[in-house]
């Protein structure tokens, strides 16, 4: 029956593609632009359900600049994710991840370039390639950007993580999704309600 | 019907009976438009889910144009407000457990067991059709995800795992489709599929009743996941693998035989009336063990004689016999190397059509075969069946008396060959009947027309051999002489060894404990040196290295697939 399992071949490879598209199928495409026709993009919201403790939500401000693309985002309960691709420093160069609370341990605080957050930098390694996270902090969550840049000039990554990402914050998206459903549904839960 | 020709024997000719006279009714042409005797189908439910998936992407369609998906945003929150508002710590334990079959891990184990499970069973069909519609399924949710951008509920605390937008729901979309295609590719048709039926309702109420409670999806999430999990699986299922013609059967027993009796069974009745004017009145499998290509049936018609009655003979072949056969042409071409002509047929059409066509070759030269009586359609381009004379009364040669007459017959009937360029390549004992002193050849369906000379060898020595069985060397050996000379017999032994002779005469040789083809060696006066048959060809030397790079990626594959959660 040599023939037989020289049938089931097909199968694998189509289970092995199979396993990547059922993997990848939650993967949101689409950058979650701050301000789109509607206010913020469905995606911002979604990462804001994502850590319903959050008062600032991270998105994409504009255009990247050229040789950046958008990669994917990944949101889920607990934590949201997108990273940023560049023809220069590799694939997923930048890393935006939202958490309720983030370990800063040996991050050095320097002054914000954000109202309202405080901003800590580490520097993994400067050579061959860049390696570092920015970390936000504000009220009820953690900004993380992590760079893993493919050389050790981090100028420019740096410049669009702080020009690219921008930020909503929670009031502004409760506004947004009480005004689209006429008054009727708001953001979040009634605060006495913990699950 | 005109007489038929009779056979030629070197010791002259053995007449042929004539066939009953069967009852003729005037036949029909089925008009355009009219549905085949055996016609696809998708029954009224599989026609009903598909019509609700239509709807529910026009319902997509219709709240993306209005934008009154706020209207349902509200509807779906207050229902899982209500839900919330029955939450307690032991029911969410509750929850959280019965929702675990559409975790991804859950969702996971199903797959790898479903995969494990088809291919020991080597239901390779029902495996290619779960997995492209897994494929399909789980694409056309995701890209339904990123079209249409939904949003987690509002207003409720989700305290459930989720990934990604909300509609439909992924989870009861790829779980959904999961169960239906476990249920038809695992369970057989009948009560106990109804019974699975039931039982991955309750699965997915279980399920969703678990997600609603813990504000995973919006309950029209997992409405439309769901009309999307069933409809797709059950219309392929039920397209591509109907039940059939690849029934799901735990019984012993070769696949490639076809249930007959049921709707198969009443339209192969009426497919015979309207397309070859017999009226048949019983459809019974036939030495469904000395076949494994076809259906064989034994078919009771009304005939004009004293009895009434008579029988035919039919093969049912399907599409699942030509693929089974390109598959069996390709392991022997991996296997053995080039063995003459082994292009498989490309559809049961043409596979019939051949076997018809060489069977009234045979007849017309007066070979003793069974007189073809017609092609008949059951399905178009799905299943044939092809009609011959029924030889009653008759019995295997490897279990009939076999004296010097047969002998001759058998022997002329590969000079028959010979002279009309024809080789039948599969004689073995399951092929060659005695029916009162008279020899019948069948199953010409591997026949060539103007083979090569090594083949029409190979025929000469299968014969002698096979008569050889119920004899002896020595008496066969010298009845050919009279009908071949020496260096054809020499020529003949040393085209045939091994893998030349049918597998039913190697185990019959095997099992008589004395080696007959040394035996007819030492009969002739002198040996040619063998005939080579493993001849390396360019085909088989990439096919080998597809099949072994296939292999590796193969085992690659499913490395990863069972290291990796959906």
């Amino acid at each position: 029956m040599k023939a037989a399992r020289i049938a089931a071949l097909p199968a694998l490879v189509a289970g092995g593609l199979l396993s990547g598209c059922a993997g990848g199928s939650t993967l949101i495409t689409a950058a979650p632009l701050c301000a789109g026709p509607d206010g913020a993009d469905n995606g911002v919201v979604l990462m804001a359900q994502s850590v319903p403790t959050a008062t600032q939500v991270p998105c994409i401000r504009s255009a990247l600049p050229l040789g950046w693309n958008f990669h994917h985002l990944d949101a889920r309960n607990g934590r949201a994710q997108f990273s940023l691709d560049s023809d220069r420093d590799g694939q997923m160069a930048v890393e935006v991840r939202l958490e309720a609370s983030c370990t800063t341990a040996g991050a050095t605080e320097v002054p914000s370039d954000r109202d309202g957050m405080r901003r800590l930098e580490r520097v993994g390694r400067t050579s061959p390639s860049y390696a570092g996270t920015r970390y936000y902090l504000f009220d009820g969550g953690c900004l993380s950007v992590v760079f893993s840049l493919a050389s050790n000039d981090a100028g420019e990554a740096l410049a669009v993580a702080s020009q690219a990402v921008g930020f909503v914050s929670r009031d502004e998206l409760r506004a947004q999704v009480r005004d689209a459903s006429g008054g009727r549904l708001s953001l979040d839960p009634p605060p006495h309600e913990n699950g | 019907m005109a007489t038929l020709p009779p056979a030629v024997t070197a010791t002259g000719t053995v007449a042929r009976p004539q066939p009953p006279a069967l009852r003729h009714v005037r036949r029909r042409r089925r008009p355009s438009g009219e549905p085949p005797p055996l016609p696809r189908h998708l029954n009224a439910s599989g026609k009903w889910w598909l019509a609700a998936s239509g709807a529910v992407v026009l319902a997509w369609i219709a709240v993306a144009v209005t934008g009154s998906v706020s209207l349902f945003d509200v509807a779906d929150t207050r229902v899982l407000q209500a839900f919330a508002q029955v939450r307690s710590p032991p029911l969410t334990r509750i929850a959280l457990i019965a929702g675990a079959l559409a975790t991804p891990i859950g969702v996971y184990l199903l797959w790898v067991a479903n995969f494990a499970v088809l291919i020991v069973l080597r239901r390779w069909r029902h495996l290619f059709v779960w997995v492209g519609v897994a494929l399909v399924v789980v694409n056309l949710g995701g890209t339904m995800l990123t079209l249409l951008q939904r949003p987690r509920p509002y207003e409720v605390a989700l305290i459930g795992r989720w990934a990604g937008f909300s509609m439909p729901s992924l989870p009861i979309t790829v779980l959904t489709t999961f169960l239906v295609c476990t249920l038809y590719s695992l369970v057989p048709a009948g009560r106990y599929r109804t019974a699975g039926k039931w039982v991955i309702c309750g699965l997915l109420a279980v399920t969703a009743l678990s997600r609603l409670y813990l504000a995973q999806d919006h309950p029209t999430d997992i409405v439309a996941g769901a009309i999307l999990g069933v409809a797709v699986p059950l219309a392929a299922f039920r397209w591509l693998t109907p039940n059939d013609v690849f029934p799901v059967s735990y019984r012993r027993g070769r696949t490639a035989h076809l249930d007959v009796t049921g709707i198969r069974g009443d339209a192969i009745i009426r497919a015979l009336q309207d397309q070859l004017g017999l009226l048949a009145t019983s459809v019974k499998p036939f030495n469904l063990e000395g076949s494994g290509g076809s259906t064989p049936l034994k078919i009771c018609v009304k005939s004009d004689d004293a009895a009434g009655e008579s029988y035919v003979f039919a093969k049912l072949y399907a599409a699942t016999h030509v693929r089974s056969d390109r598959w069996y042409k390709l392991g022997r071409t991996l296997l053995y190397g080039r063995l003459e002509d082994e292009q498989p047929f490309h559809s049961v059409r043409r596979l019939v059509q051949y076997e018809d066509y060489v069977l009234h070759l045979m007849d017309d030269a007066g070979l003793p075969v069974s007189h073809p009586l017609g092609i008949v359609e059951i399905t178009p381009e799905r299943e044939y069946l092809l009609v011959t004379e029924f030889i009653a009364g008759s019995s295997e040669i490897g279990e009939a008396d076999v004296d010097e007459a047969i002998i001759d017959q058998g022997l002329a009937v590969v000079r028959r060959m010979w002279e009309i360029g024809l080789a039948h390549r599969d004689i073995k004992p399951a092929n060659l009947l005695v029916c009162d002193g008279r020899l019948v050849i069948i199953d010409t369906a591997f026949a060539e027309v103007r083979p090569s000379p090594w083949r029409q060898a190979v025929d000469l020595a299968n014969m002698m051999l096979v008569l050889g069985l119920r004899t002896d060397a020595e008496t066969v050996y010298q009845r050919a002489r009279r009908q071949f000379s020496e260096e054809e017999i020499a020529e003949a032994f040393a085209a045939t060894r091994g893998l030349t002779m049918p597998t039913q005469l190697r185990r019959l040789l095997r099992q008589r404990g004395r080696d007959l083809h040394a035996q007819f060696l030492e009969l002739l006066p002198y040996r040619l040196p063998p005939v080579r048959i493993q001849l390396f060809s360019w085909r088989r030397v990439l096919l080998t290295i597809a099949t072994l790079f296939g292999a590796v990626l193969g085992v690659m594959i499913l490395i990863s697939v069972l290291g990796q959660p959906l």
